[in-house]
């Protein structure tokens, strides 16, 4: 039997107006075959999210540019389709849980689709239950849908989907902002429909673990919109290994594990391992696990039993905390057990309750608000929301300008910072137009450039390659050498398990584990679970291997 | 609940036939008579909330007394200067007392013709029915409603980039002149992101098979009943009575352009 494909896309070439001199996509070819999951991968800005208007009808229709090849779903051009239509085969889900929602209750998104589709109202209602039956969110069903978790909403957002009852899904990063727990419960979800349902899927990801066992084809575009492999995605990984890591596209952990042994010990992997087990299964030595140096430095911040209620809620419950100079901190919790919260607290940005803080024995209400800013850099979510000026180098001396230094001294400063940020050159850019890891570089920059000792940062590896993600952690690395404490908040174990010497769990508003690495490393794993933390790779290659000892030798 | 019940569509429409009504009507009877009524029904067959009901149309007490005072203050010259009567030991012509009354009264009686509304009904449920009942065009009334959820979203927004900006060294604007250029500040990255959400939800909105064609099923289905053409005879009967009495017992004037 000869299998038709559901999506047929032949040589693709697409282009903006605005850059009519490179290709966005640059002659793709690709089939995805029924029951047949894909993945794709490339690093930021390769076009994945083109593609993705692309499958779903959006391009050529809504595109200002150029566009030739051809997309066929079910053997039918996708311009032949009607307005509209193109939904009944192919649904979406995209990355921002915020945005994709056009109704006020969760019962009206899904009707939302159902009634673009044309199906009778009397049907509606049992097709509702049963899909919010299989993504296990009944009893939302008359919720608000601002009062869900990202989760819940991405759960909603496959819901809508699934009530169409395309014939495939594309997903464009839809665990992307989310935390890990929340992933792993997506994917799941997802594993879970397609036993009971048929479709297949696309997905479009760059941050892969957890999806491996899922995908049947991988392929990878480069930057400049080139399909450079298509086929399975363990031999993609042993083929390009090397392309992978220039172009900063994400690899499964184990395998970036693995490469690093590789760079380091003169060793070559016959087969790249994609999984912990695999990896486990190498006679590899156990690394000798950096024991830091506890540093007994003095006394930076202290906060004292910080109470901060909001609406009669209360969000930070009695906190103590001290942070000493030199530190390399990650606050770690679920979403919404005040993290950031604290964050706000400890850097003078929110006022508690109840409780104080004392940065160097002063307490933070009674620091000028502009010798504090040159003490404690805070880095937000979104770079954009710091940005004032309208060039790269008027926004890093911004604050040199505020403290009135000459000319001569802030311009040696800020070629100073900017060299280390890795944006020399940009001086004259716009902010708004830096890629996102130059934008979150910059802002970055913009909070070290007064030699602030204390730098907290929420989420700063949030929607990151990991490229920018590495160049990131090694400026922040070399900050925190040079003395500067460092405060992430973050819900990447790995970066926890590679750069930490002090973690903090937060859970509803109280801070419920303040140790070592190490330490969390051994809480039992219910107890983790609880916290909505995963164990990094590392450590569970680790706990794997001296369990097969122990097995071997008892 | 009855009011509550009602079909949105037709609810707006008595409520703007009154409206109508009421601002070619010129004396201070007919729209305090009105008010009584409006305020019957909202308080004892919608049962809205007193308290809630007495803030929301505080703003509209406030400007109504307003309203009234700067009309006797400042009223034009009576026609019958002889007809006066005296008020804290200053003589007021009656004629500027009707006139400051009617004007005032129009206010609070528009307000209230718009509170009941408002308080009785879902804006999604609005929206929905002015889509069914009255031809509101898909593309529009989605976009509303996309863009009512939004507003949440900025003002959280608001704050952040507020706080982002104060942490960058800017310090709290004090003047009126610091303020508004503070604003301007705050004004290019939430429009940036407003433009970029907007664009993601419409794309979402795309790929969900919306076309904004009015070609669609409804999930929640609005219809016209007897109920609501019985609402809408209700309340212009009552007002249209209220006229007629009014000009039965001498009071009832047209309005003429009076501000």
């Amino acid at each position: 039997m000869i299998q038709t494909a559901v999506i047929k896309v032949d040589q693709l070439t697409l282009f903006f107006e605005d850059y009519p001199e490179k290709p966005v996509l640059d002659a793709i070819n690709f089939e995805s075959m029924a029951k047949e999951n894909l993945l794709i991968l490339g690093p930021s800005g390769c076009g994945k999210s083109t593609l993705t208007h692309c499958l779903n009808g959006l391009y050529p229709r809504e595109l200002d540019g150029k566009l030739t090849g051809d997309v066929f779903i079910n053997s039918k051009s996708i311009v032949e389709f009607a307005h509209g239509e193109v939904s009944h085969t192919v649904g979406v889900v995209f990355q921002d849980p915020e945005t994709q929602f056009c109704m006020f209750t969760v019962e009206d998104e899904i009707a939302f689709g159902l009634e673009n589709k044309g199906i009778l109202p009397s049907e509606m209602g049992k097709m509702i239950d049963h899909v919010l039956e299989l993504v296990n969110m009944t009893p939302f069903k008359n919720r608000s849908i601002t009062t869900l978790s990202g989760g819940q909403k991405q759960k909603l957002a496959l819901a809508c989907i699934l009530a169409m009852e395309p014939d495939i899904l594309v997903l464009d990063e839809p665990t992307a902002n989310l935390d890990p727990v929340a992933t792993l419960e997506f994917i799941d979800t997802l594993d879970q429909l397609q036993q009971q349902k048929e479709f297949s899927f696309i997905i479009i990801e760059h941050q892969l673990d957890g999806w491996v066992s899922l995908i049947d084809r991988c392929m990878m575009l480069n930057n400049k919109g080139q399909l450079f492999y298509n086929g399975n995605l363990r031999d993609g990984i042993n083929a390009h290994r090397h392309t992978l890591e220039q172009q900063g596209i994400w690899i499964p952990t184990p395998t970036r594990l693995a490469l690093n042994i590789e760079h380091q010990s003169d060793y070559t992997f016959d087969h790249l391992p994609i999984t912990v087990d695999e990896l486990a299964a190498y006679p590899l030595p156990t690394p000798v696990s950096s024991t830091r140096i506890t540093k007994s430095n003095p006394l930076a911040l202290k906060a004292e039993k910080l109470t901060w209620t909001k609406k009669s809620t209360p969000i930070i419950n009695e906190v103590d905390l001290s942070l000493y100079e030199g530190e390399f901190i990650t606050i770690l919790g679920a979403n919404g057990s005040g993290k950031s919260s604290l964050s706000k607290l400890i850097a003078g940005i929110e006022k508690p309750t109840k409780g104080s803080t004392y940065l160097y024995e002063k307490k933070l209400n009674e620091w000028k608000e502009r010798d504090l800013r040159t003490k404690i850099g805070y880095v937000f979510q979104n770079p954009e929301h710091q940005f004032i000026t309208d060039s790269v180098y008027d926004e890093v001396s911004l604050s040199l300008r505020i403290r009135g230094l000459n000319e001569a001294d802030i311009k040696e400063r800020v070629s100073l910072i900017l060299h280390q940020c890795q944006l020399t050159g940009f001086e004259e850019s716009h902010p708004y137009t830096l890629s996102q890891g130059q934008k979150r570089r910059l802002s970055v920059a913009t909070m070290i450039v007064d030699n602030q000792s204390l730098l907290i940062l929420d989420e700063p590896t949030f929607g990151q390659d990991a490229n920018s993600t590495k160049q990131l952690l090694s400026l922040l690395q070399e900050r925190n050498e040079t003395g500067t404490s460092i405060v992430m908040i973050t819900h990447d174990m790995e970066i926890v398990h590679q750069y930490a010497d002090r973690v903090i769990v937060m859970e509803d508003g109280k801070i419920v584990l303040d140790a070592s690495p190490t330490a969390l490393w051994e809480v039992p794993s219910e107890q983790l679970l609880n916290w909505q933390l995963e164990l990094p790779v590392q450590v569970k290659l680790d706990q794997r291997k001296q369990k097969d000892v122990s097995y071997v030798y008892s | 609940m009855y009011i509550h019940n009602l079909n949105p569509s037709i609810k707006a429409i008595t409520i703007i036939l009154s409206v109508l009504l009421l601002t070619v009507v010129f004396d201070p009877i007919t729209p305090l008579l009105f008010i009584i009524w409006i305020w019957i029904i909202t308080l004892f067959v919608a049962k809205v909330n007193i308290k809630k009901f007495l803030l929301f149309l505080s703003p509209f007490l406030i400007f109504a007394f307003g309203m009234f005072w700067s009309n006797l203050a400042f009223g034009n010259e009576p026609t019958n200067p002889t007809e006066v009567v005296s008020f804290w030991g200053n003589n007021i012509p009656i004629e500027n007392i009707n006139t400051a009354l009617a004007l005032s009264l129009r206010i609070l009686a528009f307000a209230s013709l718009s509170l009941l509304f408002l308080l009785t009904t879902n804006i999604l449920h609005f929206i929905l029915s002015l889509m069914q009942q009255c031809k509101l065009p898909p593309k529009l009334a989605y976009g509303i409603l996309a863009g009512y959820r939004f507003l949440p979203m900025i003002k959280d927004e608001l704050g952040l980039i507020r706080s982002a900006h104060r942490v960058r060294g800017i310090n709290r604007a004090k003047t009126l002149k610091e303020k508004m250029h503070q604003y301007k500040r705050f004004i290019i990255p939430l429009l940036a992101s407003a433009i970029r959400k907007a664009e993601r939800t419409a794309i979402a909105m795309e790929s969900k098979g919306f076309t904004g064609s009015r070609d669609r099923t409804f999930y929640r289905q609005f219809t016209v009943t007897t109920k609501d053409w019985l609402f809408l005879v209700m309340m212009l009967s009552v007002l249209i009575t209220l006229i007629i009495f009014a000009w039965q017992i001498g009071y009832f004037r047209w309005y003429t352009g009076e501000i």
